[in-house]
């Protein structure tokens, strides 16, 4: 009988332990999921915004991509030996502007199965920080491409005096216009770019 | 029960296991913001002591390259001081990470800080390396002539103080790596 008695007691200590920490178990599952349910609510919106934002961003640097490769002029005089003609392949910095961009915008099409993924699960870590890390990589190429080419239209708006550069933007003022609005173009894919990366630091924040 | 203090043992050396490994993490980032202040700092420092005067002048003009003929290149030397700056000041905010441990809210804020300066960066050192490529091969087709080729040793400078900011380029870009895996930490 005591036997069985220290046995039960063992046995409800035993339990007593278990259940204790069943609960404690219990209750740290509960604050987790309720955390989880919590949490999952601002962060799918965040996703949503991201993937909203994504869009626009192809958008954008498909437009800027496009917009410096079709930029072109032809004047219309010529001599025999020479013909006045500009194209984005004349520069080499243009050159890379457009590869560049095209990558990027390649770039955040295979993106967007990630960016849904984040909305159907908005806890999971791994798809936020693969696109956390590789839009920093992006935002670095695309800055890169915007700032060369913008260096290389200000001279052409400006010209150097003290290295002889002349200011071509005078001689051709369409494809002036044409490569200036795509460098402002990835300047707000740029802009597009830092928003997303704050979106995915945001939204990998756990509570 | 054995199990269960078993279990409450390797979680709490879990949790002991993971401050240290945050801890490491913010220690390694603490080192990469000295190693990019230092080469931001050389870079816009060798840039902005570049000049060159060729030793032949007519009446008129002087043949004196410096880096502020070239508005490009005194941007650069502007963004890579700011960038040097903020890697000082976010210096002692990395070191309350060494310490503390509950750190999101920060580490948000600190990534915020190091895309826009990454974003500054970048710009500046790819402008600049425009502007040094033409320098170096000139443009045929625009008759911009590579000054290259008369100013040896200006060329040399410029080019060269390029690389440093590009070494800090990939070091934020880690940066903001490794801030981001430290905010995605369980701990």
């Amino acid at each position: 009988m005591s036997k069985e008695s220290t046995t039960i007691d063992v046995g409800e200590s035993s339990n007593v332990t278990k259940s204790t920490s069943h609960v404690v178990v219990d209750e740290k599952k509960k604050k987790s999921f309720v955390a989880a349910a919590s949490g999952g609510g601002y962060k799918r919106g965040l996703a949503i915004f991201d993937f909203l934002l994504r869009l626009a961003a192809i958008v954008t640097t498909i437009t800027a991509s496009s917009l410096m490769y079709t930029a072109e002029e032809t004047l219309p005089f010529f001599t025999q030996f020479l013909q006045f003609q500009a194209g984005y392949d004349d520069f080499a910095t243009f050159q890379f502007f457009v590869i560049a961009v095209a990558i990027v915008a390649g770039y955040l099409v295979l993106s967007l199965p990630f960016s849904i993924v984040t909305i159907i699960r908005p806890l999971a870590v791994a798809p936020r920080l693969i696109l956390l890390i590789s839009d920093t990589v992006v935002v670095t190429l695309t800055t890169a491409a915007a700032a060369a080419a913008a260096a290389i239209v200000y001279l052409a708006h400006n010209g150097n005096a003290n290295t002889n550069w002349l200011p071509i933007c005078q001689q051709f003022g369409d494809f002036c216009q044409a490569v200036s609005s795509a460098v402002v173009t990835a300047s707000i894919a740029v802009v597009f770019f830092i928003l997303l990366i704050v979106i995915s630091a945001i939204a990998l924040k756990r509570q | 029960m054995k199990s269960g203090q078993a279990e409450i043992v390797e979680t709490s050396k879990g949790i002991q296991k993971s401050g240290l490994m945050s801890r490491r993490i913010a220690i390694l980032e603490f080192i990469l913001r000295i190693v990019a202040f230092f080469n931001t700092i050389s870079s816009a420092i060798l840039m902005a002591t570049t000049n060159e005067t060729l030793p032949f002048f007519t009446q008129f003009i002087r043949f004196r390259a410096e880096y502020n003929d070239l508005p490009a290149l005194s941007f650069f030397v502007v963004a890579n001081a700011v960038v040097s700056g903020y890697l000082i000041l976010s210096l002692a905010l990395a070191f309350v990470h060494i310490v503390t441990s509950k750190t999101q809210n920060s580490r948000i804020v600190l990534i915020v800080l190091d895309v826009a300066m990454l974003g500054l960066l970048t710009a500046g050192a790819s402008s600049a390396a425009a502007i040094v490529y033409l320098a170096h091969n000139g443009n045929n087709k625009t008759n911009w002539f590579a000054i290259c080729q008369q100013f040896n040793s200006f060329c040399e400078r410029i080019s060269g103080s390029l690389i440093g900011s590009f070494i800090a380029v990939v070091l934020l870009i880690l940066l903001i790596l490794l801030s981001a895996i430290a905010l995605s930490r369980r701990h």
